[in-house]
Order: C-alpha cells, then structure tokens, then sequence
C-alpha cells in the first residue's frame, strides 16, 4: 500500500476539510484496503469514520427505517425490528460477503464498493475506462462471465457487486449526504451511474459529499420483499444473478404494488421496471408472470460468455414471485 | 510520507506499545512488529479468513483493518484464548477431539472464528455453522470436522453456563 | 461431566490395545491450536529485511530494462535486485537427478516466457515499504505472440512422451470389431493447489553457510537444489521446516523465489523473507496442467470391455517438460484384452506446472471413470454392476497379481452405506420438489510408490524416547504416527516419544509426495525403534555397571519402560541408562536395503526420486483403492448445482491412526470436489493471462459447500506394500470424485459434461 497520513476526525465538519484537501474516507475498510493493496485506489490520507458520532443508529418508525451510515452490515442484519419490517435487507446482507467482513463493513461504504471487474482491479491493465478514462476496456472480448448485460456501454461492462444496494432499489430507499453546503436526500435510483460514456462517475456524489444514513419507507411490497441470490459456491461468492422482490396484492387478487430489483447482470443495481409494468395491475398468473419475467432480459447484451444467464434471470424472477404468491396465499 | 506513529493496542488484555505507519494492518503489527504470529497471513485481501481476530469481542479480518484504526479497542488473538493456566478453551478442545484441522494453518483462524459463531448464536445446526464458518477457507478440507467440533463445543459451552 | 471430556478415541495408548492403528489425537495438535506451532515465516530472525517480488505484465517476450530509480529512492529500500544486476546462478539437477541442459540458471530472467514471471525483487526494511517501491518500478518490454493453451492454433499437437506409451493386445483391431464404441473427449483446467499457507521462506546466511526456513515436503531434495545453485556441499544448507500449512504437491521443490530471497540475502549480508502473495502463489509456481484426452472404449452388447485406446494431451511451459500422465489408471482399473494409450506434452506460455494431489491417476480417472459411466448408459447396466462385470482380478497392464485389492469390497460397502439399490437408473428420475437428484458413483486407485528412509531413535536416561527424521508433517499425521510406531515397537506409553521432524540436519527422509511417508517411514523407525531396543538390551546384559548384569539372562524383554529377564528381576530404563553412565542408547537406520539400494545410493535416494519404485516392483501390482457414491441436486432453472451427500469406502491397507487417516480422505473428497464442481483457471487467451489469481474468483469450496461424508475402511493390512502394512492414503481421496459427480450430474438431468469443472453455465450451455 502507498504511504498514507491517518486522522480521525471527531465530527463531520473535520471530516469534510479532510476530504476537501483530497483525503480518502474509511468505513470499514474492507473496500479500501483491498483495492490500495492491489495499487487501485492510491489514498494519500485516510480519513477514518468509524468513530465519528451519531451515525450509528437504527430506527423504525411506523413509516418508515432510518439506518445510520456507520452501521456494520452485522448489525443491520441481526436488528430484530429492521428484520421484522423489512426482511430483504437482513437477508441481503446476509448473503454478502462473510461473517468477519459484515462485522466490518459498513452500510455507508456497502454502498460504495467497487466492480469486482477483475480487468478493473489488476492495475497492470492500461486499458480500464473507470480507473483511467478514455483508456478503453479491456474487459470486452475477454473473460467476462460475471460481466454485466444490462446498463452497459461501449466504454465499461463491469458488474456493481452489491447485494444489500439491490435490495434498496427495489425498496426505493434514500440515501442521505452530508457536505459543507449541509445535509441532502437523494433516491437510490439517482445514486447509481450506469457507466454510459463517463464509467469513471460511479456515484451521483459531488466531491464534499459524505454519506450518512439510509431512509426506507415502509410500504406493503416493501415489507413482504425478499432477496435471493444465486452462485457457483455456495457461500462467500458475489452473485451470479439475485433478486430483490416485493409485491403486495389488491383485495381481489390483482398486483397493486411490484418491485423487482437484480443484482449480478448488470453495471448498477437494476430495477426491472418492464417487468414490474408489465404485471401491475393484472392478475399473477403462472402464465403473466412468465411472459412478464421474459421481458427482463429483452434489452440484455450479452458477451460470448455469459449468455447462460440471458434464461437464468427470468427463470430467478418466475421462481421468487410464484413462491411469494404461494407464501402470500 | 508518514512516519511511524506510536500506538497502544490491547491485546489479550495486555497494553502493548508499538510504532507503526498508518498503513500498517493489524495483521502485520501482529506478526511483524508484536511477534505474535499465531494470527496468519493467507490472502492479506479478506478472500480467506486465516486472519481472522476479535476486536471488542466481534470476529474480524486483521488484514484489511488497519492497527491505528482500533487503537484502544479489546483484540484478542489466538494466542490469549486458552486459559493463563494453559487450559484450552473449550472450541480448542474439541477442535483436537474432532480432528477439525490437518496442517494447522488456517486453524487459529476457524478457532477464533468459532468461539465467535457460538456467541453469536449462530451454531445452532450443521447447516448454520456451515454458513456462518463460510468465511474461513480450509483447504486441507476438515469441513465436516470443524462442523462438528462447533457443536461439540457449543453444547460444552451451554453446558457450562448452567447453574 | 463434559462432552469435551468423554473419551473420543477408539483404542489408545492406555487401555491395553496397541498403540499402532490407535485412533489418536495428533499430537502436534495443541500447538497448532494454541497459535504457537511457528510455521516458517514466523520464526522470529534477528535483523529480517523484506523482499517483495515485481512480475512480467505480458506472457511472451523480453525485458529490455527496467527503471529503478524511483523506488530506489523510495524511503526504506535497501536493493532492488533485476536481470540487470543480479548474475546467474549454477543450474541445478532435476528432481530425478538429470544433469540440467544449460550450465546457468536465473531466477531473475529477462527472457519472458509467461505472464507473472518474476522480473526483480525489492528488498526493504518493512514489507510495507517494499510493496510499494515494487509497484514504483517501470518496466519496459518487447512483446512477442504467445501460446496461451491446448487449444492455441499455433500449440500444435505437443511432443510425445514415449515412456507413457502403453500397450497390449491389439487395440485398433478390437476397436473396429467390438459391437459397442464410445468416443469420448474429457478434459480438465489449469487448477491450482492453493494451501492457505502462501510460498515463501526466511533466508540467512552465515559464511557460506545458508539456512532457509522454508515449508518443505521435501527437505533433502529442495537442500540439494540450493547447494547445486549456489556452489555449496550439501551440508553447508540448512531447511528447516517445522510446519507445512499445507503444500498438496506444491512445496516439494525449491522454487525460483526462493533462490530470490536467498540471493538477496547474500547481497545485503543480511536475512531476508520473501513471501508470495497470494495472487503470486498463481504465477510463481503452477498447479495441475491443463488436459485433454480422447478414450475410445469397445466392449460388447452385455457391457464387457474389449478395448480402450486414449490418447493425451497436457500443457506444460515453454521451460521443462512437465506430465500429467491420463493413462495412470486408465488400463488398471478393469479386465482388459487391449489397450493403446499415449500422450504429448504441449508448451505454452505459463507458469512451469507442477504436482497436485494425485497428479496423473487424478485426471486419468476422471476421463476413464466417466467414460465407464457412458457405457453403462449406452447398454443399459447398472455403473455398478458394469463396473463388477469387467473387475480386474490382476493387474492387466503388468500381468501381476495385486498385492492386495478390497475394491469389491469398496464398492459393496459404499453401496449399502449409499442405499445405491434404492436408485432408479433412468436420468432425470428422481426429483425433490425443484430439485433434480442425481446419484453417481465412481472407483479410484492409487499406486504404492517406495523409496528408502532414516531414522534416528533414541532411548533416553529420562526414559523418554526421540524419533528424528527430516521428513515433513503438513497435516498427514507424520508426528502422531511415528510416535505411535516407536511407541509400539518399544512397549512404551506414547506419551513417552518425542519426534523431531522438518529440519534437512536430522537423519533423512526422501519426498513427502505420492503417499509414501506413512509407509516408509514408519518402517525406518520400526526398524531403528527396534535397533535402539537391543542395543539397550545388550547395554544392561554386558555393561559391568548394569544392575541386570548379575542376572544372568541371556536376553531381557522391554515390557512397559522395564527391561525385564526371563526369572522375574525387572529395571527401568532410566536406572539402566545412569548406573552404566550413559545420556541415550540410539540407533540410526535406514531402509535402503530393503529396496536393493547400497549405502552409495545414500544421497541419491533421498535428493532425488530415482531410487523411488514402481508399484509393480517386485512379484505384486500394489495400490490403494477406492469407491465414492455422490448425491447431487441440480436447479436447472435456476443453473444451481450442490453436493448433498457422499459416501466413500477405501483401501489403503493397514492404517496406522483411522481418526488421522479418515481426516486425509475427507480432505481428498473435499478438494475433489473443489475440482469438480468449481475450481478452474480463467485465461484471457488475448494475452495468454490468468484471471482469477485470488481466492475470490478462483473459488475454493468453503463450509458451505460440503454435506456429510462418511468414509469407510474396507483395508486390510498389505504384507508387500509396506513394512507394517499400509498402503497410499493421502492422494488417494481425491481419485474418482469427479467422476462420481459428473455421473450424478447425468443421472439428474440426463446432460453429461466432459469438461471440468462442471458449473451450472456448463449445464445451461449444454441445452
């Protein structure tokens, strides 16, 4: 790792002037130092959050979850009211990573971390359009079998590896930000870049700004969501394709509310929305659910090695809406 | 650059003054700088749990943590888990009983793993301690022995903790 | 009372049965347990520098320099050593003793013949500050084309390796008339070995003397390479090697970082550690090759099998020829009128490969285990029943018989144990709700290899006892059954024997690879356990000062720590030992006779595998044997594959400890399953580059990933294999598993895949 200077500031406002004479924040590290290890993220000051107060709360209210940037991901996941009103943030987390890492890691910087675009992450490629842009990508044409099919571009195809931030766009979750200009809200469904021709903007962050705390509101097909995640290991692998699902019906039987979330298959946290049209309001039939899960993919560009996943996605979408109808009846 | 800094980290109770960069991990002070090499180095990228220490009681990687970062928090490493009387704790024991472990290597790692994922509650079946003992790679494969030497010691520590 | 403190062991050392084959504890185990068993790169040197290795970012080419400046500026840095300015070493003989083809040897070349190729060592102060200054150094090349695997157009179809040629019978003309033919391609990936302790070593020198602290499963072999490269007698370097956090195959040979480290050292005067990192423990050193074979198979209508021919294929670098050999088991398994195999070896540019468990029989069974199963299929049999129909009953390939063969016996317990006859054998029969289940099942084997030991026992004035040996202990159980050997062989309480081991000073011992520690070695320390005995029998009987010397016995007995004459008068060992003033009695031993070796083939057996033999050396055909029985359960819709249970039953002969031998096959099973179900090097064939050099993306199994296994010992003990009766036991858990679960993976989905590893994309890509 390069030679860094370490401070740790006592309230935001000294963490800003850290980050405003170029300094590098650190949640759990666990993103941070892996990548200044592999050379990939170079800080020269390291600004260390963990301690800093009043970011460590958890709440829920009748409306709506308030999580605190600063939350390790264990916490969240074993937080008996955020379990019992919003399960499919608890069973992403629990999906992610491993029992040590979600000890360490925090929600904050669970939102943050980076592609696992192995292209990106050895620094002896010149050619990687996030690290530098206009380098090109050298990840197209090469071994891309966890690369993304979705929300990709002609400059970047590499997969946001995050399972909890999937499960919050399909919550419609808001992320909160902290700058010397003061506080922001912003939905999740802004704070992702699909890479586009600027691969290198990863997060709609402007440069003070420091991620505080999550909102969720507490909305029926929120609170009946899940997550599932799909891969090769059976544990501590990032997915191959996951869904976060929520749903809740009318009454009479119809979908009222729809959110379907994936994660693994695309360059941001994807919200399905064509699926989610093409059911709300009708009847979830095995049939409609099929054809509307079919419709996931249709804007799907696959590389020559990941094609597999063209069907695996519809299929993992059929499964996780038939079994919550089968649960909900 | 940065020089090194003084820090004082606890470690198995015990103060222990060292000089370190800020770069330094934990994992390296702990080898490098402490001699207290039982906690081991297998991937130094969080990918294989060998590293694997308790600060403030949790179970966490002492290779992406950096030793400034917990400057005053509670470590406890492999080396502080038997009694001062050389009394094994009880995972320890039964790791031995089971034979949870063949080369030794990731050991320290999956045994303070453990006597975590027993705290945590997490040992409450073969396939929780399967999951929740994920995290530590074992490549000589004692998998099946480390399941059951998790629940022979949580059954020993439940034991023990009755009246 | 606890459940910690229930007794767990069958047999011991204390409750009359004998200590030999006694379900032990190893007893190297509380320091391992305790964080205190210090494995090579946690010996405390004074005045350690570090070293960090700098590696070639194309796969073919040169370098034409590189520029050192920034990090030799760069605070902390003590050297930067490159091809520029590091002179050659002298080229060291191979591990079979072949004299090397060039006089020179640099681990530091600029001549680039793969990707990660080490290209310059920086050597600091801390490991932080050579890290960094590694990173700072600016590498300038000159690219070429490279080859970058079996499937290269420009690889060609490779060199053949006569001496894996085989034949008997007619093959090709069986082949044309048999009524059944089946051809098959299999092949398997670049996979690593991966022990989560990385390579690397802690190098000093004193003089012209070298110590390296390094972990070895071969001591005396890596020593000679050393004192080969570096001008030095064999004794002027020092391994040690305490512990081995594991090797599979891959630390038995010195390795180019290694002559780094040790290089540096000598420069700088001063130690200096070197360890890989883990991304480096995929370029610096290679695992299994690459492999491709074609198996023809004919047999008859029933399911006799009247011929295979195979041909192979295995990658190896552009440096050294290095097998994989596909036709280990291919003509020993089954009763077989004719067989034809052969193989190439195909340079391209990638790490030289080197062992992994059970390299050869491994690969070998995959494809001829797999092939059976299609041919059970293809007329209608049973795997099992087929796979008893054509049981060998001697070793076709050398018209031997087996010394010992329980593979009928294997394959019935696993069976039972299985509940195989529950199977209904049509594919895609069984379900479990989603669930497509699949039971397969496959055999193994692995041969007895031998080669001569030494070892050192001592009786000592305390009554305690030391076994030394440079053999290595990575997880076999070499501490625990040892002591158990001596500790049989001299009536003693195991608790009495103290082995050293992991140290090239101590008495010899050849490599710790193809399972024949166990075996060999415990028949030198029988042997010398029982030549300390009579010479400390013959110390009390003709020692003036011996308090046995008045009684008149012409021999004594050592019964329980007393040497005691046929009327009764009994003495301890320790009251022996001080009334004739002696600290120890030992006896040195070696088994180099009992292998036709004279005392001048002293070095070279133990330096080099030459003097290993045959399994058929000799009147019998000896080999371990194994069956497995596997349960898979396969989502096809969501391309979700999972192991869910296994059962296996082995033969390895006579088995010294069950508890540590049982820990070696699960261990097998386990990293067979790895292999089959997802571990595989990914190429970018663009630039002849791996992908996945971490333990995040090359996927070794986790917990998780396995279910239950029973392992059941069907063995009895092998007069002509060992010494004391037992057979391989390490390698030979691995054999068969893929196979077996590429069987199941066709019994629940009906889709049969050739290639390993075999993933859910495989299966959905296979329509």
């Amino acid at each position: 790792m390069m030679d860094f200077s370490y401070m740790r500031p006592a309230s935001l406002e000294a963490a800003g002037a850290g980050l405003a004479s170029g300094g590098t924040l650190l949640g759990g590290g666990t993103g941070l130092l892996d990548l200044a290890r592999l050379g990939i993220a170079q800080p020269q000051a390291v600004i260390d959050l963990t301690r800093l107060p009043g970011l460590d709360r958890i709440e829920v209210t009748g409306t709506e979850a308030r999580i605190g940037a600063l939350i390790k991901m264990s916490r969240l996941a074993a937080h008996p009211a955020m379990r019992a009103a919003l399960p499919a943030v608890g069973q992403s987390l629990l999906a992610s990573a491993s029992p040590q890492i979600r000890n360490m890691a925090t929600i904050g910087g669970n939102l943050l971390q980076r592609t696992r675009c192995a292209y990106f992450r050895d620094a002896s490629f010149g050619s990687c359009n996030r690290r530098n842009p206009g380098s090109g990508c050298a990840a197209i044409g090469g071994v891309t079998r966890g690369h993304a099919l979705l929300g990709t571009s002609a400059h970047c195809i590499a997969t946001h590896p995050g399972d909890l931030a999937v499960a919050l766009v399909a919550l419609d979750a808001v992320v909160e930000t902290w700058s010397p200009d003061g506080p922001r809200a912003l939905s999740i469904h802004d704070f992702f870049l699909a890479p586009g021709a600027t691969p290198e903007k990863e997060f709609a962050l402007a440069s003070g700004d420091i991620v505080t705390g999550l909102r969720i509101p507490l909305a029926p097909a929120a609170q009946r969501a899940r997550y599932v995640k799909l891969r090769d290991r059976a544990s501590y692998e990032f997915a191959a394709a996951s869904i976060a699902a929520g749903l809740s019906l009318t009454d009479d039987g119809r979908v009222a509310d729809i959110r379907i979330a994936l994660g693994g298959v695309a360059t941001i946290p994807w919200r399905a929305r064509a699926v989610e049209a093409a059911l709300r309001g009708q009847r979830p039939t095995p049939a409609a659910i099929a054809a509307a899960a079919a419709l996931a993919m249709r804007e799907a560009e696959p590389q020559h090695d990941n094609r597999h996943k063209l069907a695996l996605v519809p299929a993992l979408i059929e499964r996780t809406l038939t079994e919550m109808i089968g649960d909900a009846a | 650059m940065s020089p090194p800094r003084p820090l004082t980290l606890i470690i198995n109770g015990e103060p222990r003054a060292l000089l370190v960069e800020p770069r330094t991990t934990l994992l390296d002070a702990l080898r490098e700088n402490l001699d207290l090499t039982g906690t081991k180095k297998g991937c130094d990228h969080g990918q294989c749990g060998a590293c694997t220490v308790h600060v403030d009681g949790e179970r966490v990687l002492a290779c992406l943590t950096l030793a400034h970062q917990v400057e005053g928090a509670r470590i406890a490493t492999i080396e502080g888990l038997a009694g001062p009387d050389g009394t094994l704790h009880a995972v320890q024991k039964a790791f031995l009983a089971e034979d949870a472990f063949q080369c030794g290597y990731c050991t320290p790692g999956q045994i303070m793993s453990a006597v975590a994922c027993i705290r945590e509650g997490h040992a409450g079946s073969p396939e929780e301690i399967r999951e929740f003992m994920a995290g530590n790679l074992c490549r000589c494969g004692a998998y099946p022995h480390i399941v059951a030497a998790v629940q022979r010691a949580a059954q020993a520590l439940e034991q023990e903790a009755l009246p | 009372m606890s459940p910690l403190d229930a007794p767990v062991k069958r047999g011991g050392a204390g409750d009359g049965l004998p200590v030999l084959g006694a379900a032990l504890s190893r007893l190297d185990g509380v320091a391992k347990l305790e964080g205190s068993a210090r494995f090579a790169l946690d010996q405390p040197v004074e005045g350690l520098a570090h070293a960090v290795l700098a590696r070639a970012s194309i796969a073919a080419g040169r370098l034409l320099r590189i520029d050192t400046a920034a990090a030799e500026a760069a605070p902390g840095v003590l050297a930067v050593l490159t091809p520029q300015n590091t002179a050659p070493l002298a080229a060291a003989s191979s591990w079979t003793g072949a004299a090397p083809a060039r006089p020179h040897y640099r681990p530091l070349d600029a001549a680039i013949r793969h990707h990660g190729q080490q290209v310059a060592a920086v050597v600091a102060e801390t490991l932080e500050q050579a890290a960094e200054a590694a990173r700072l150094l600016v590498m300038h090349y000159e690219k070429a084309p490279a080859i970058t695997g079996l499937d290269d157009p420009c690889a060609g179809d490779g060199t053949p390796i006569d001496m894996l040629s085989k034949s008997w019978g007619d093959a090709a003309a069986a082949l044309e008339k048999a009524p059944v033919r089946l051809t098959l391609e299999y092949r398997t990936p670049r996979e690593f070995n991966m022990p989560i302790e990385p390579h690397g070593l802690i190098a000093q020198w004193e003089g012209d003397e070298l110590t390296l602290w390094e972990p070895s499963q071969w001591l005396d072999g890596m020593a000679r390479t050393y004192a080969e490269w570096f001008g030095l007698r064999f004794d002027q370097v020092r391994i040690i090697s305490p512990y081995i956090g594991g090797g599979f195959g891959s630390k038995a040979l010195a390795l180019p970082h290694g002559a780094i480290a040790a290089l540096a050292a000598r420069q700088l005067g001063r130690p200096v550690k070197l360890a890989l990192t883990r991304s480096q423990t995929f370029t610096g050193l290679g695992g299994r090759p690459a492999t491709r074979q074609v198996l023809e198979l004919g047999a008859t209508a029933g399911g006799r099998l009247l011929a295979i021919r195979q041909r192979g294929w295995n990658e190896t670098s552009m440096d050294a020829v290095s097998v994989e050999p596909l036709g280990s088991v291919t003509g020993l398994m089954y009763a077989l009128p004719h067989f034809d195999s052969r193989q190439n070896v195909v340079p391209v540019h990638t790490v030289q490969p080197g062992a992994k468990r059970a390299p050869g029989e491994n690969p070998s069974a995959f494809g001829l285990e797999s092939a059976i199963d299609e041919l059970a299929h293809e007329v209608g049999q049973d795997p099992l029943a087929l796979r008893l129909l054509n049981y060998a009953e001697h070793d076709h390939s050398s018209g031997k018989p087996w010394s010992t063969r329980k593979l009928r016996e294997a394959l019935a317990a696993g069976a039972v144990a299985f509940g195989w006859d529950r199977r209904d054998p049509t594919p895609r029969s069984m379900r479990d709700g989603h669930q497509l289940i699949g039971w397969g099942m496959a055999a193994g084997t692995y041969p007895v290899r031998r080669t001569a030991g030494e070892a050192l026992v001592g009786i000592l004035a305390d009554g305690s006892v030391e076994v030394a040996s440079s053999t290595a202990d990575m997880g076999t159980g070499a501490h625990t059954i040892l002591a158990q050997t001596a500790a049989e062989a001299l009536g003693l309480p195991i608790g009495r024997v103290r082995v050293l081991l992991g140290d090239s000073r101590l008495p010899r011992a050849p490599v710790t690879g193809g399972s024949q520690m166990a075996g060999l070695m415990t028949g030198a320390v029988h042997k010398a356990a029982l030549a300390a005995r009579e010479a400390l029998i013959e110390l009390a009987l003709s020692d003036p000062r011996s308090p046995l010397r008045g009684s008149g016995a012409n021999t004594l007995r050592l019964e329980g720590g007393l040497l005691v004459a046929p009327d009764g008068a009994a003495c301890d060992i320790p009251s022996v030992l001080q009334a004739t003033g002696r600290a120890r009695v030992e006896a040195l031993r070696d088994t180099l006779a009992e292998n036709r070796l004279k005392p001048e083939d002293h070095y070279r057996n133990f330096t080099t595998v030459s003097t290993m033999r045959a399994p058929t050396d000799g009147d019998y055909s000896m080999h371990s044997w194994c069956a497995h029985f596997v349960e898979v359960a396969v989502d096809e819709a969501l391309q979700t594959i999972r192991l869910r249970r296994v059962v296996s039953a082995f033969d390895s002969g006579r088995l010294y400890n069950p508890k540590l031998a049982a820990s070696q096959w699960k261990g097998g099973i386990i990293m067979g399953i790895g292999q089959a179900l997802l571990e595989e090097g990914l190429v970018d064939h663009r630039h002849a580059r791996l992908m996945n050099d971490n333990l995040g993306d090359y996927l070794l199994p986790t917990n998780a990933d396995i279910p239950e296994i029973e392992v059941i010992d069907v063995g009895e003990p092998d007069p002509h294999a060992s010494a004391l009766g037992g057979k391989a036991v390490g390698e030979l858990g691995i054999v068969g598993v893929a196979p077996a679960i590429a069987n199941a993976l066709f019994h629940a989905t009906g889709k049969r895949l050739r290639s390993l590893p075999l993933t859910a994309h495989r299966l959905a890509e296979a329509g």
